[in-house]
């Protein structure tokens, strides 16, 4: 019989509440994923305010598990178990979303799981292309993270190769797009702009790709800073900026990185899938060229959808789902959120 | 005083010195435009305070806090990039660190982070046209009488 998995998810702008069933063959399925966002409430004051973050997260917390609840068409006593984010993130945003999670677990007197965020990106991948195949290779790449990830088993031995020593690919994006005057969040506009573009116009520089930088690495900050330059330069000669190959050719050099690190780390490893997941996974220049790159090099390339990619509570549900059927022992109703939760650390 | 800094290693160099110099209750304001190596400079003032954790841009995360392994000055990395409204209380930030026993470094924290801090130093990049960046300093509280001490 199949078990319903409830996610909770509030550790940066969304509340996610996500529903899943996981089957006796280890699939598992997506019953709902509803999300909440307080972006708009930040964009009013102009920027984020954790306070308000974590108001907004108690706000919608209740009507979304409702919506969640009524897209599946299940009731509560149907859930088997409630998995939640227990971080990395915002303390306060974490908090609202481990708060809700005992206290559902608690009432319906099921197991909970505290989870790692940053593994949900990976588990979420399972919900649209079925099990896993390990070990695999992950490429994180969103607002927040830049990292590449070896998943020897997804309900609990994740390890870091490498991630950004300075900025996030996502960050980058944000701010190259303020520097083009383009509208926030960064990337969308950044990958419109970059169609009209040539992507060879402007030789931006390929951070960390040096003989004595660390292989698995990335840094985005140098990146930066040279479109700023740039920039600046054809500002002070007078001349108009060319938005969309700054665009197209700052989105080559992300992309460029990205991918051919991923790829090589999963040749070096003997590895043959690579997952790309996270935000900046929607971009459309990422994609294609990490499909190029994996098909040349034999990988087998899993991207999961948009809406999968972006921050909600089934990746928290199908992580919890492959947490509890590998029969790990469920958290303490005294979890605490832990802001800066390690990436090795899957179920807290 | 302004200072001249040719390279990234220079800038690294300085914030040791800087984090070699901060006490708890300090407040530091990394001024400069995108590129200007505030990121960069915080990781010498963690260097030189002697604080663990790798430092990055906490753009996302709003704020970072690196404990001292000793129980010594823990240094609060914050950056306002995307913070609306203004910073008066570190409690703002929903963070688990006290004022009395950190030092506070902000980015981007010009006209919004002053009232955390009376003994505040603002520190301020310019970046010019071939790389090399100039620091100048805007001393408040205790800094006025410290500043000098500066390599």
């Amino acid at each position: 019989m199949a078990k319903i998995i409830m996610g909770i998810e509030s550790s940066c702008d969304e509340t996610g509440v996500g529903l899943v069933a996981a089957h006796d063959d280890g699939t598992v399925e997506l019953l709902a994923d509803e999300v909440a966002s307080s972006v708009e409430q930040h964009a009013r004051f102009g920027g984020v305010v954790p306070e308000i973050a974590s108001r907004a997260h108690l706000e919608a917390m209740v009507p979304t598990t409702h919506r969640a609840f009524d897209a599946a068409g299940l009731s509560m006593s149907d859930v088997d178990a409630v998995a939640v984010t227990a971080g990395p993130g915002l303390a306060g945003a974490l908090l609202v979303g481990v708060s809700a999670a005992k206290a559902y677990a608690a009432a319906l007197d099921v197991p909970l799981y505290g989870v790692n965020h940053l593994a949900g990106h990976i588990a979420v991948d399972t919900l649209q292309h079925g099990p896993l195949p390990t070990p695999c290779l992950a490429l994180l790449v969103s607002g927040g993270h830049t990292q590449l990830l070896r998943v020897d088993d997804i309900a609990g031995a994740i390890t870091e190769i490498g991630s950004t020593v300075d900025d996030a690919a996502g960050e980058a994006y944000d701010k190259v797009a303020r520097l083009l005057d383009l509208p926030y969040p960064g990337g969308p506009p950044i990958d419109k702009a970059a169609r009209d573009g040539d992507p060879q116009a402007i030789a931006f520089p390929r951070g960390m790709t040096g003989p004595r930088d660390a292989k698995f690495d990335f840094s985005f900050s140098g990146l930066k800073t040279a479109v700023a330059r740039w920039v600046e330069g054809a500002q002070g000669r007078g001349e108009e900026v060319p938005v969309a190959d700054v665009a197209a050719s700052f989105q080559e050099a992300v992309a460029d990185v990205l991918t051919a690190k991923a790829v090589r780390a999963a040749t070096e490893a003997g590895v043959g899938t690579l997952v790309v997941s996270g935000g900046v996974a929607a971009n459309s220049r990422l994609s294609t060229l990490a499909r190029e790159r994996c098909a040349e090099a034999g990988i087998e390339l899993r991207i999961p959808r948009p809406r999968l990619c972006t921050d909600n509570g089934a990746m928290i549900a199908a992580l919890g789902a492959h947490v509890a059927a590998a029969g790990h022992k469920p958290s303490s109703l005294d979890l605490s959120a832990n802001p800066g939760l390690p990436v090795d650390t899957v179920l807290v | 005083m302004t200072i001249e800094l040719t390279t990234a290693d220079d800038a690294i160099r300085f914030g040791r010195s800087l984090g070699m110099s901060l006490r708890a209750g300090d407040l530091v304001l990394l001024a400069g435009p995108l590129g200007a190596g505030k990121t960069t400079m915080t990781r010498g003032i963690a260097d030189g305070m002697g604080v663990s954790g790798r430092v990055s841009s906490p753009t996302f995360v709003l704020a970072r806090v690196h404990s001292a392994p000793d129980g010594g000055v823990a240094l609060v990395h914050v950056d306002a990039y995307r913070l609306g409204g203004d910073l008066s209380e570190l409690d703002d930030l929903d963070l688990d660190a006290e004022l009395e026993q950190s030092a506070v470094v902000v980015e981007w924290g010009e006209g919004l982070a002053e009232p955390l801090s009376e003994d505040r130093l603002v520190v301020r990049i310019e970046r010019h046209a071939d790389d090399t960046r100039t620091v100048s300093f805007e001393p408040h509280g205790t800094w006025k009488a410290r500043v000098d001490t500066l390599p």
